[in-house]
Formats: structure tokens, sequence, C-alpha cells
């Protein structure tokens, strides 16, 4: 088997480490659902495309820029999403883990259909200048979004921590999220707590979506396999942890970056590094890098 | 196997050489040595927290021992999966009735016939519908075990077992939420189905069902043998009484001015006939008492009598089935938990229940989210923490990290948070050592005298008596006894509810 | 075997009627009905059907079936073409192969619960799709042309419908044996099934297998109607989310929740044949008023509406 040559291992490694701050924003949303609701969020794909498919019509309406338009985009995928959890998801609660998982599925079904009516099945992808330049790190070429993403990654997963760990908000999340009776007898509004958790999740995803449709480009099926990433990150990261998600992240990208790097292995199998990791992980480590057992 | 491996005992059936259980920090079942001779029936008996059902979990292959090991006839079975000691002939009956709701009563039973017994279909088929006869639920055959009623669903769970061709039985707790008339029909059916297997070990705290099936009796406190031998002379032993009932506790704690409480013309709390079910279990059947302003109420009863259901009827967590609750002459029953705490009723809960990931500052300031500005929060976590210094020292540990004892006190503070003026404190004794106990009383004593009203749930009689006013003693959902404590302290039908009546008394 | 209750007879007259029924459309049926409308109604009735073995009496959700279809397809194609194969036993190999990728990813799978187990099979269908596309051993991302003679409509119709006849069949049978107590028995409580002397895995490997089995031979009976196979289609999960759909919106835990549930929502598509995305849109939404509202399903609903109108009040239905 050939080895990739030490540049272009450098290359990989970096580049790996960079993307994977792409996969964490895209994971974050997905992983703070899961940790505090207990839920899986099978719309989690198509709501990166919401956001993407958002940054777009608003590029071509109005001409603005597509990470400046997250300034549009996340106050209203957030205002849109508390409601929809409190009405689909809420009276779910309590009947069993299928219901509401069946639920975001019938969702996602749902909204891939109304992207392909209103936007027809066509890729595409949002331009900036950006989204192709790339910059240089010590004689190693990185795509500037990349970069861009990473920095993201960085203060998303900051700024959550600081949300959770110091606000009154966060305080109450983490409560319902260990012990919902215990919380609820405290006066907590566990229901509410669950809105906010889960319209959060969806603004994260459409941060994601938006860095995603910069970097890559995207069709109305491009949700699942964003999904599937998004898993292999969070379990592998371990399921309710932050910082999980985020060194996660990086490994993943790291993984998928090195692993395509080696000549015959190729780019086209770069995502089915990614499941093998999964996988792998599953059988291996249920509970990830930073899980907890429960 | 090293050669000091442990091997059973000649003549025992089911033996447990060395037993322990951790669950994290807790020793459930701390060095168990117990034996079940072929043919007898052995009666477990303990206080809450003693580890009985986790002794029944270790024996049946549902958790495996952190130490010691299991045999089977002679043969070590530690750590074998639960369907390998089903077929090798240990049956288990749930505490809570876990049967296969959406299949019928007979396939119930056809589950256990056909794999644990591993008989041909035609013959497991005609063998279930016998003991369906025999177990008195003919008629529902063919019915969905899901719809049946309480007492129904535990013949199911013995006919399940009995299906099973054991020849050990480990029943857990299966009188639990029964009346008398529905005890008396389940004894006469264990004494029936006793026949047809070779050896019983009944874990109970229905003192009634322990004499009327055991023929020896073995007590469990804190994890550890307490006590075995013939039941009337176990029950009647002092130290047995006293693990139920409690020691004496130190003579400050008692309150000066005990009974002499005056009363206002209208209850704090009022409690009407009420009534409460979890499904189809009915905890509660009729339930009545009052709290006075600035009375603490102690609440007492055995195991299963209804206390907690009772403090959870209280403070909104389940509705009532029957009856109302009154707060300052207000109808309470029916709201929500968080409208409850707005009102200024507090519930410390059976258990604790901080939260782990939180630290203890945190924990507390949760308690305090009803507080109407900021400053009034800190004024109240400042009080608490002079109540629990430790607290203050440790506020920025997770909750997970404290011990038992601080635990509770962080409980404790943080139902305080809420400046309630009606406090429900749920077995806060539970699992800890007398010296913790000791300064948790110190503090709820000091709440007294602000004149804070509460309701005391304690499993220790001596304790909860010695802090009330008043106290209620509960059976079965019902109010049994009530009066002043040294009324209560000496009536001899106390004794009865705990340790149930031997055969040669009144 | 439990002999049938009465009930229990009538119902299996009914399908046995239903089935009849179904043969004799042909007859006077154009083509489009026969080949087009009535095939995908049948195929899609026996794959919810298999699915509902695993999912509805078993309780264990499997987002996978993509990997089942698709090896089946593949299968089927390569034997019929490169080994000239005649279709039955192409399609009974195909199946087998489905069965015997179930029966290695089993060991690892079901050692996972609930969730997790959930989120494996999706993964697992995804991985090999991937694979599929990379691997230039069967054609990669071109695919397969079907170049052999294809069976007519009708021949495709009635395979289709032996196939779920026999899968309807095959599950009647099997929730009469210990097999079909099994199953149930872990998904109303797989640890107190365990304590009764259960060895669950065996029980849940040999649903998993049927299921790929039987979702491997109409993936090998889907090749001939497509005329051409790529790992897109194959392999998709597209194939979950319609036997999901079609498998709750008839009702789960049921013989023939699946089969109305087939006919209901490919009667839906047709109506809306011009405009896809509405069908499928208005698919999403009936399925979430279904979860809501009618968690046993069309078929589910149906019952409660034949017992109100009999004046008889079922407390529970036995599943």
């Amino acid at each position: 088997m050939d080895w990739p040559s030490g540049h272009a291992l450098a290359t990989a490694l970096v580049t790996g480490l960079l993307l994977g701050g792409l996969f964490t924003v895209t994971a974050l949303g997905l992983s703070l659902v899961f940790g505090v609701m207990r839920l899986i969020n099978l719309v989690h794909g198509e709501l990166l495309l919401v956001g993407a498919f958002f940054a777009f019509e608003l590029g071509l309406h109005t001409g603005l820029d597509p990470l400046l338009s997250l300034v549009v985009i996340v106050p209203v995928v957030f205002l849109v999403a508390y409601p929809a959890e409190r009405i689909l998801l809420g009276p779910l609660i309590g009947k069993g883990a299928e219901a509401p998982l069946m639920t975001t599925f019938g969702l996602s079904i749902i909204l891939v259909n109304l992207f392909v009516l209103v936007f027809s099945a066509d890729t595409r992808s949002l331009q900036a200048s950006y989204a192709t330049d790339s910059i240089q790190l010590a004689g190693i070429d990185i795509p500037l979004i990349y970069a861009i993403s990473f920095g993201f990654a960085l203060a998303l997963t900051a700024a959550t921590h600081l949300f959770l760990q110091r606000t009154g908000y966060g305080r109450e999340i983490r409560a319902a999220a260990e012990d919902a009776g215990a919380a609820e007898v405290l006066g907590v509004n566990v229901a509410r707590a669950y809105g906010i958790t889960y319209a959060l999740g969806a603004s994260f995803a459409a941060v994601g979506g938006v860095l995603v449709g910069l970097a890559f480009g995207f069709d109305p099926s491009s949700g699942t396999s964003w999904l599937l990433t998004g898993f292999a990150v969070v379990v592998l990261g371990g399921l309710g942890s932050l910082k999980g998600t985020l060194v996660g992240g990086l490994l993943l990208g790291v993984a998928e970056s090195v692993g395509a790097s080696f000549p015959q292995v190729g780019d086209g199998y770069r995502n089915f590094i990614g499941f093998m990791v999964f996988l792998v992980i599953l059988a291996v480590r249920p509970r990830g890098l930073y899980g907890r057992t429960g | 196997m090293s050669a000091a491996a442990p091997a059973a005992s000649p003549g025992a059936l089911l033996e447990a050489v060395g037993l322990s259980k951790h669950f994290g920090g807790v020793l459930a079942v701390d060095s168990v040595d117990l034996e079940l001779r072929a043919g007898e029936t052995l009666g477990v008996i303990g206080p809450n927290g003693a580890g009985k059902s986790t002794l029944i979990g270790l024996l049946s292959g549902a958790l495996k021992p952190t130490a010691g090991d299991v045999f089977v006839d002679g043969r070590r079975v530690t750590g074998l999966p639960p369907h390998r000691l089903a077929r090798l002939g240990v049956a288990r009956t749930y505490q809570i009735p876990q049967p296969f709701a959406r299949m019928s009563v007979l396939d119930n039973l056809m589950l256990g016939r056909l794999y644990g017994a591993r008989e041909g279909f035609l013959k497991a088929r005609r063998e279930c519908l016998e003991i369906i006869d025999r177990t008195g639920l003919a008629e529902f055959a063919d019915v969905p075990a899901g719809s049946l009623g309480l007492l129904r669903l535990k013949r199911l769970e013995l006919a399940r077992a009995v299906a099973l061709r054991p020849r050990i039985l480990l029943l857990d707790e299966i009188g639990a939420g029964l009346v008398e008339s529905e005890l008396l029909e389940l004894i006469e059916l264990i004494t029936v189905l006793r026949r047809e297997v070779e050896s019983v070990l009944i874990v109970e705290h229905v003192i009634d069902l322990i004499r009327a099936c055991s023929d020896r009796v073995l007590v469990l406190d804190w994890g550890k043998k307490l006590i075995e031998g013939d039941p009337d002379e176990v029950l009647r032993d002092e130290k047995v009484t006293a693990v139920y009932l409690g020691t004496g506790t130190r003579q400050d704690l008692r309150r000066k001015a005990a009974g002499a409480a005056k009363r206002d013309a209208q209850p704090l709390v009022s409690v009407r006939g009420v009534a409460a079910r979890y499904g189809t279990f009915k905890a509660l059947h009729d339930v009545t008492f009052d709290v006075y302003p600035g009375e603490i109420v102690t609440l007492l009863g055995a195991n299963g009598a209804g206390k907690t259901t009772t403090a959870r009827v209280l403070s909104g967590m389940i509705p009532a089935s029957a009856g109302e609750v009154r707060f300052r002459d207000e109808r309470i029953d029916g709201r929500k938990p968080h409208e409850i705490v707005r009102l200024g009723i507090a519930h410390c809960m059976e258990g604790r229940r901080i939260f782990t990931d939180l630290s203890a500052e945190e924990n507390l300031l949760l308690g305090g989210r009803t507080a109407p500005s900021a400053e009034e929060r800190r004024r109240r976590l400042a009080d608490v923490n002079e109540l629990f210094p430790i607290l203050h020292e440790k506020r920025n540990d997770s909750g997970g990290s404290l011990s038992g004892g601080q635990q509770q006190m962080l409980a404790i503070g943080r139902a305080l948070m809420a400046d309630p003026t009606f406090v429900i404190f749920d077995e806060i004794s539970l699992g800890l050592a007398p010296i913790a106990v000791d300064a948790l009383y110190e503090a709820i004593a000091a709440l007294h005298e602000r004149g804070v009203s509460m309701l005391l749930i304690e499993q220790n009689v001596e304790r909860g008596l010695a802090l009330a006013d008043r106290a209620y003693v509960l059976e079965k959902g019902v109010v049994a006894l009530s009066g002043a404590p040294a009324e209560i302290r000496s009536d001899p039908r106390l004794r009865a509810l705990y340790v149930g009546e031997a055969k040669g008394d009144t | 075997m439990t002999p049938p209750s009465p009930s229990q007879a009538l119902g299996g007259s009914l399908l046995a009627a239903a089935a009849v029924a179904a043969a004799l459309v042909p007859s006077f049926a154009g083509d489009y009905v026969v080949g087009n409308l009535g095939f995908r109604m049948l195929e899609y009735a026996a794959l919810a059907q298999a699915w509902n073995l695993l999912a509805g009496y078993g309780g264990l959700v499997a987002l996978g079936s993509g990997a089942f279809i698709g090896i089946g397809m593949y299968g089927t194609a390569k034997l019929t073409l490169g080994a000239g194969f005649p279709l039955i036993p192409a399609l009974l190999v195909g199946g087998a192969l489905a069965a015997l990728f179930a029966l290695i990813v089993s060991p690892a799978l079901f050692r996972l619960r609930g969730l997790y187990f959930v989120i494996a099979t999706l993964v697992l269908a995804e991985a090999l799709q991937i694979w599929m596309f990379n691997w230039n051993g069967l054609g990669g991302s071109d695919g397969l042309f079907m170049t052999n003679a294809a069976p007519s409509p009708s021949e495709r119709y009635y395979l289709a419908l032996a196939i779920v006849a026999a899968t309807t069949l095959l599950l009647a049978i099997i929730l009469r044996t210990r097999l079909g107590i099994s199953l149930r028995a872990i998904r109303d409580n797989e640890d107190a099934a365990a304590q009764m002397g259960l060895w669950t895995f065996r029980t849940k490997l040999w649903a998993f297998m049927i299921m790929a089995f039987v979702m491997g031979v109409i993936g090998g009976l889907q090749a001939d109607y497509l005329g051409k196979i790529e790992p897109g289609g194959a392999f998709s999960l597209q194939w979950t989310v319609d036997i999901v759909t079609i498998a709750i919106i008839g009702g789960m835990g049921t013989l023939w929740g699946p089969l109305v549930g087939s006919l209901f929502v490919i009667w839906l598509g047709e109506r809306l044949a011009n405009h896809p995305e509405t069908h499928v849109a208005i698919t999403g939404a009936i399925l979430i008023l279904v979860i809501r509202f009618a968690p046993y399903g069309i078929w589910g609903l149906l019952i409660r509406l034949k017992d109100e109108a009999s004046g008889r009040r079922r407390r529970s239905r036995l599943a």
C-alpha cells in the first residue's frame, strides 16, 4: 500500500483539523438536543439545509453575504423552531422513545420535499470570495472557509459552554437534562427548557448549513449525509459532552482527510471512513471519549 | 480459579457466599452469606434501603456482584446471564409486576415454559393452561396481560414463575400494595404453589406474609445480615425491633414544649379523603390529616404504607384520584408542581434527587429561582449557608462529589431556598449514619424556631417522634393511628404495624 | 402451533380472499395497473410486512432497509446476467445473500440497545451504499444494465403477489409459534423475557434474517422492473423512508396494517402523480398526525370504528 507523501500527510492533518471544525458546527445542534432531551433529531440534516437555502435566497434577492445573513437567519429559525417543538414534540414526551423519533422522521421527509418543490433538486452553493480562496500556512494550502469554520466551531462551543454554565437558563436546562422530575418540583418549566434547547439546536444547524453551503454546495438530499456525519461526531465524542463534540469533530475531520490522502483510497471514500469510524466506536466503546455511561 | 475459591455447602440448593454489590459509592449488599436449603422457605426482611431487592437481583442474574459468589445446587453460577439461571431452575417475580402487557396471559406463561423449562409446544400449552387454572386466572387466559388489575397481575407473576418449572422461586416483595383480603388470597396461593417447587426465598416487608409462609427468617440491615433463625424468635428479638422502629436519640433533640403548640383555628395544610394510584396500583385509599401553622407533624408507617405517595400528592408530582388537598384553605390538588412551589410549599424529596452534574451552589440557586429578586435570592443563599456551613465551603464542588450526609443537607437547603412556609421532608435519614442524621435534625429544630411548618416523613420512628408536635401512622394507604408523640410511642398497635402480630399476642 | 380462534380464522379467510381478488386483477386490468401500480403496491406491502416483523412485533426499529434491498438487487442481477440463472432461483439466492449480511452484522448490532441500534442500522446502510458507489467490481457508480429477457408485467405482478402472500402467511404462522411469543416478549419487556429463560439474541437474529431475506428477494424483483440498477437507487435511504411511512400509517404490529398502508400510500401517490413532492410532503404530514393521534395506524382506526359500531368496547388489543 502506498503511503501519502510527507507533504500530503501534513496537508491532510492541518486541513483535516480545520475541516473538523466544520463537522463540529454541523453536529453541535444534534449533540445539544440529544444530551438534554435524549432525542435523536432525525430532521437535523434538513435544518442545516434550511440555513443554506435561506442564505441562498437572501443572497439572490438582496445580495447579502452568506455569513452576514446569519444575523437574520438565526433569530428566524429560533423563533420558528421553538413553537414547532412545543406543538409537535412536547405532547409526545413520555409516550416512549419512538413517537418523537418518528415525528422528526416525518418532518424530515416533509422538508426534503418542500425543498424540491420550492427550490428544485438542483445542486447549489453559496457564493462568496472566501468560499474559494485559500491561505498559506507553513507552506500548506488551506481553504479559507475551513479556517473560518474552525473559528466558528471554537466560538460556538465556547458560547454554548458559557450559556450552560453561567446563566440561569443554562442551569435550568442542565438540571432538566439530568432529572426532569426533580427540576419540575423546583419550579423549572421543563417543557419550556426543552423548547429552548431544540430551538438552539435548530439555530446551530442553520449556521452549520451556511458553512456547508459555502464549503461544499448542497441539494435537497444532502441532509442525510450530514445527519450521519453528525451522529459520527456525537457518538465519537460522547453523548452529553460539549467538549466531546468539539474533539470528536476535529478527530473525525483528521481521520477522513488523512484516510482520503492515501492514494488508493481517494476522495470518494471520505464519508465511508467516517462511517467506519462511527461503527467501530459503537462496537468497541459506545459511550465515546467523554460520554457519561447514563 | 485460585485454590482459595469458595465452595458451596452440601445440602444447600441456593447459596450466596460473601455477596457484595456496589452502586457507585453505595454498598447496597455487604458480604452476605445466605443458604437456602432444599425444601425450605426462607423469608428475608429488613427496613427500606437494607438491600433486599438488590439481593434478589443478584441471585437471579439480573445484577452482577461486585464480590462474592452464588451457587445453585453446588454449581458456581456467579455472573451468568439471567436466561442461563432461569434454565438452571431459578425463577423470580418482580416487585412491580412486569407482564408482557400486549400478550395474552397464556402467552406470558408459554414463554417461560418453552424457553426456560424447554418443553415441546403442545405439552407446554396444556401445562400452562393448567397452571392458569390453579392460579385462579382461568377466565383471563386469552386476555392481554396489561389489562389485569393488581392482584391478578401478582397472580400472573407467580404463575409465570411457576411455569418455568423452577427448583427455586424468588419472590420480590410480592405482597406490596395489597389490602388485607387480597393478601390472604395471595398467601393461600403461595402455600398451594409452594408444593410445586423445591425451595422458596421470599423478600418482604409485609410481615404477615413472612410469618405465614416462612420456615426461617433472615434480617438484613444496611446491606448486612443482622440475624437469622426461627420466624417467631427473630421477630420478637429486640435488635430487630430496633432496626425497624429506630433507636433512642439524643435527649437534647427532643423538643421541650412538645404537644403544647397553640393551635390556630385554621390548619395550614388540610388533606381530606385523598386517594392516589400508580396505574392499577392504588397506593392511597383514604388519607386525612392536618398540619397547623408552626407545627411539626410526623408521618410514620411501614414500607409501602403510602408516605412518599402522600408527599407527592401534596407537592403536585402526582394527582389525587379522590379527595382534596387545601393550603391556606385554597384547593391545590391537581395543580402543577411549579405552581405549588410558588405558593410556598417545598418538597425535599425521597432519595435527595440533587443534580449531581451541577455544583452545590448551582443546586441551591435553582431552588431559589422563584425568589422575586436576585438580591432576595442571595439573602436566602446566605441563610442556607449559615444553617449548613459545609455547603458554602463546597459551593463549587459538583453535587455528585459530596458525601451522603452533605447531599442531604444540600437537598434540604435547596428546598429552603424557596423560602417556604411549609416543607415536606421525605426520609431524610435514609442511608445515613446516626451522627450525620443528628446534624440534620439540629437544622430542622432550628428551622422550626423560625416558624416553618413541616411534614416529616420518617421510617425511623424514634427520630420522627422526637421532634413532632403530632404524628400520624399510615397503613396501606389509610391513617391507622394519630395523636401526640407520647401517645403513639406507647401504643402497642405501633409495634404491630411495623413488625406484625406474633401468634401468641392479642 | 396454537390452533386459530374463530375470529382469527375469519381474519385468515379474509386475507385469503384478498389474495384471490388480487390474483384476478391482471385478467381485466391493463399493463400499467398490473405492471406498475399493482406491482408497486404488492412489493411495498411485502417490504412493509417484513419490516413489521422486526419493528412491529419485535420492537426493533431498523432504518437500514436499503442495505438488504440493494444486496438482493445486485445479487439477483449478477446471477441472471452473468451466470444465466433463471429468475426464481436467482431471487432466492439474492435474498439469501441479504440474510447472510444480516447474520454477519448482527452480533455487533444487537449489542446496541434502543436509539443506538436505530442509528447504527442507518449508518450501516449508508456505508454500504458509499462502498458500492466506489467499488468498481459491480459496476461502481455506473451500475448494471439488465440486458437479459425481462419477465412480463403480469409475471412480475404474480411474483410480487406470491411474495407478499408468503410473507404474510409466514408472519401469521410465526406468531403462533415459539418465535412469535419470544419476539413479542422482547418487545414488551426484554429484561423479563431474559429472566424467563430466553436467549434474546437468537430470537432477534431470526427475525432480522427473515426480514433481510424478504427484502432481498423484493430487491431482486425490482432489478427487472427498473431495467438498470445503480448504487444510488439500490441502496437508497428512500426505501427506508417509504417502508417506515407505509408501516406506521397502515399500522405496526398487525398483519393487515402493512397491506392497508401500502394500498393507501401508493394510491395517494397515484392521485398526486403530477406533484410528487407534494405527495411526499403530505405523506409526511399524515405520518406525524398518525403518530400523534392514531398510534395503531389506519388499520387500528378501522378496528376501533368497527368495535364502537358493534357496541363492543375492547379495553386493549392483543398484539
